[in-house]
């Protein structure tokens, strides 16, 4: 067993409201070990970001979050963001500072975090940026972030991020933003990154392909709630969670046979404003009866984790 | 029904005090597009795709070039003479909210090209065209009168396809129409366009940068790299046998939901960014990124031609090195 690194167990996330509490994340567990790469995917309001940005501390003071959130069996504390645990988001335009250089930018971490001198932290922003396999770094040290492409200010987070040998790295969409060829290459080098450095790696994203291409394991959110997790190849092949079935099925892919419309599910993803009862999915799923309308069925293990009373079995 | 032929939109820009450059933002295309025909037009951000979209509707003037609908040339009417061709030629955008008016009902937002183009409707008449419509894009009725802000993206981009269709217009063109959609939603809508296309015999150019999309609602694709037309292909053959080294790169590069085989397409490509437009290469366009780029690439630009093969006769391809890759 793997040293665990994350523990996120039985998170909530509430915003009160005047038409009552906006449940926007509801227990939600997780156990990240050392070099092992999570895909967190659900489509908007599922919760992926909010359960991250909870257990991270980034969110707004009237946010309610309840449960436990420990790094190395410790409390997480604010310390460790950062240091131990970075994160990218998506729009790499408004998380770097518009009006100071990227060396320096990659610098003020390494001054913070590190305590090190302007020459030593220009040095090293330098060799990060090679890392990242940032094209030209020299010259990119005393560029603005406008003078960039997107994929290379996304190339500019990630170094940015890894400025501390981060344990852990929390990648918010990351390449949603970037054209395919780009998000190809970021999401290679993050492979890459995982790979030789040992770093674990949490990605939220919208898109199976991507957690196809880089995670080990994957979570499914819906109405924020965790559904189905499991390990990529079972759950990306034989899907438990009819949620999680109907999702591969709808989306669109480059080498589906193409015989009959496009898979769809009914209606729409659920606000948190506005959870249905019981199993949030219900009303969209052709498996419900009676007691989905009414509770919540508990996560099961299996040979995927699922949070159904009806889970389709292997035929 | 449309033939557009070596059309160029170029913007002038200006930075600092520099002597204005032009962005040669589309940079001599030819397309044709059949009645009932669907063209897909993709590449990656910057490629022109959206501003030829906007350039055939006349939203944007065209710099050079001729654009020919219903064999009539367009590319150099006035706002009056374009605005009876508009019943024919209609367009979905992106973000859903955005292209609909907040301050008219989802009834009078469906109404209005009723009232522009066929004033000579009453009042009942109207009302059943538009609750037609409505129905068929999926809504109820009785969103007639709700305003926009009450409804969710899907059931927006559903309210801009009825405002679209209710014309029931030769060509639609969807720029990025479910981009910005969830993939539950996405699906919902593929279809319905798709339907709407049948059943209607509607042209439709698809501006889109997702290529599953476009495999799945267009006859043809046509692919564009800064402002240049790379290949097009039915597109059967241009998924099941790109020819242009940028078309295998884009295809490559296209995520797939399965594990046993996409880390090792990730592993697999294209490297480099897009060269700023308003500096682009010598010669070949895409030569600075492309696996094969020789000599030659660099001194003159390719000719947009079919392949010396027959069996390859329907795609045409921009690529020097054709024959030999």
């Amino acid at each position: 067993m793997k040293e665990s690194l994350l523990e996120i167990d039985h998170l909530s996330v509430r915003y009160p409201a005047p038409g009552g509490d906006i449940a926007a994340v509801n227990d939600f567990s997780l156990n990240l070990v050392a070099g092992e790469c999570v895909g967190i995917v659900g489509e908007s309001g599922a919760g992926k970001s909010q359960a991250l940005l909870a257990a991270m501390g980034l969110l707004p003071r009237h946010a309610r979050v309840a449960g436990s959130i420990r790094y190395g069996g410790a409390p997480f504390t604010r310390e460790l963001r950062g240091r131990r645990v970075a994160m990218i988001f998506q729009d790499p335009m408004t998380s770097l500072t518009p009006h100071l250089r990227v060396g320096a930018q990659i610098a003020e971490s390494l001054t913070h975090h590190l305590r090190l001198s302007g020459a030593a932290a220009r040095a090293r922003a330098l060799e990060l940026l090679r890392q990242v396999q940032v094209t030209d770094a020299e010259r990119r040290l005393d560029q603005y972030p406008h003078e960039l492409s997107g994929g290379m200010r996304q190339r500019v987070m990630i170094a940015i991020a890894l400025a501390c040998n981060p344990e852990v790295l929390i990648a918010d969409e990351p390449t949603t933003a970037l054209d395919v060829t780009v998000q190809a290459q970021i999401l290679a080098l993050l492979a890459g990154l995982k790979r030789e450095r040992g770093m674990a790696v949490v990605i939220v994203t919208h898109d199976l392909g991507v957690v196809a291409g880089v995670a080990d394991r994957v979570l499914v959110m819906y109405g924020g709630r965790l559904v189905e997790s499991g390990a990529v190849a079972d759950l990306l092949t034989t899907p438990r969670h009819p949620y999680s079935r109907a999702l591969l099925r709808s989306m669109p892919r480059i080498d589906d046979p193409l015989d009959g419309p496009l898979h769809t599910i009914a209606g729409q993803p659920p606000s948190p404003a506005r959870l249905p009862t019981g199993c949030a999915f219900h009303p969209r799923c052709e498996r419900a009866s009676d007691v989905c309308r009414s509770r919540f069925p508990a996560l099961a293990a299996g040979r995927t984790d699922v949070a159904c009373h009806h889970p389709v079995e292997d035929a | 029904m449309l033939e557009i032929r070596d059309l160029k939109v170029w913007f002038d820009v200006r930075e600092g005090f520099a002597k204005s450059r032009p962005l040669r933002a589309v940079d001599g295309v030819d397309l044709e597009l059949r009645a009932g025909e669907a063209l897909g037009i993709v590449g990656e951000s910057g490629c022109g795709k959206s501003t030829l979209a906007r350039a055939v509707l006349r939203l944007l003037p065209p710099t050079a070039g001729k654009i020919l609908w219903l064999g009539r040339g367009i590319e150099a009417l006035d706002a009056a003479a374009m605005r009876p061709l508009r019943r024919d030629l209609q367009i979905v955008f992106q973000d859903p909210l955005a292209s609909l008016d907040p301050r008219m009902t989802v009834g009078e937002i469906v109404a209005e090209p009723l009232r522009v183009h066929e004033p000579g409707l009453d009042r009942t008449a109207r009302g059943a065209r538009v609750r037609a419509m409505l129905e068929r894009v999926g809504l109820s009725a009785d969103v007639i009168a709700r305003y926009p802000h009450e409804f969710s993206g899907g059931q927006c981009q559903r309210i801009g396809i009825a405002r679209a269709m209710v014309l029931q217009p030769k060509l639609l063109v969807c720029d990025e129409a479910v981009s910005a959609l969830d993939v539950s939603i996405q699906a919902q809508i593929i279809n319905l366009i798709a339907d709407l296309k049948r059943d209607f015999g509607t042209g439709v150019l698809f501006v889109s940068h997702n290529l599953a999309v476009v495999r799945r609602l267009c006859d043809r694709v046509l692919v564009l790299y800064l402002g240049k037309p790379m290949e097009t292909a039915p597109t059967a053959a241009l998924f099941a046998r790109p020819l242009h080294p940028y078309t295998r790169a884009l295809l490559a590069a296209v995520p797939i939901p399965d594990p046993a085989r996409q880390p090792a397409r990730l592993a697999a490509t294209l490297g480099g960014e897009l060269p700023s437009p308003l500096d682009p290469p010598s010669g070949c366009v895409f030569r600075t990124r492309c696996p094969h780029a020789a000599a030659e690439c660099a001194e003159r630009a390719p000719d947009f031609r079919p392949p010396n093969s027959t069996a390859l006769a329907t795609q045409r391809v921009a690529c020097h090195r054709l024959e030999e890759i």
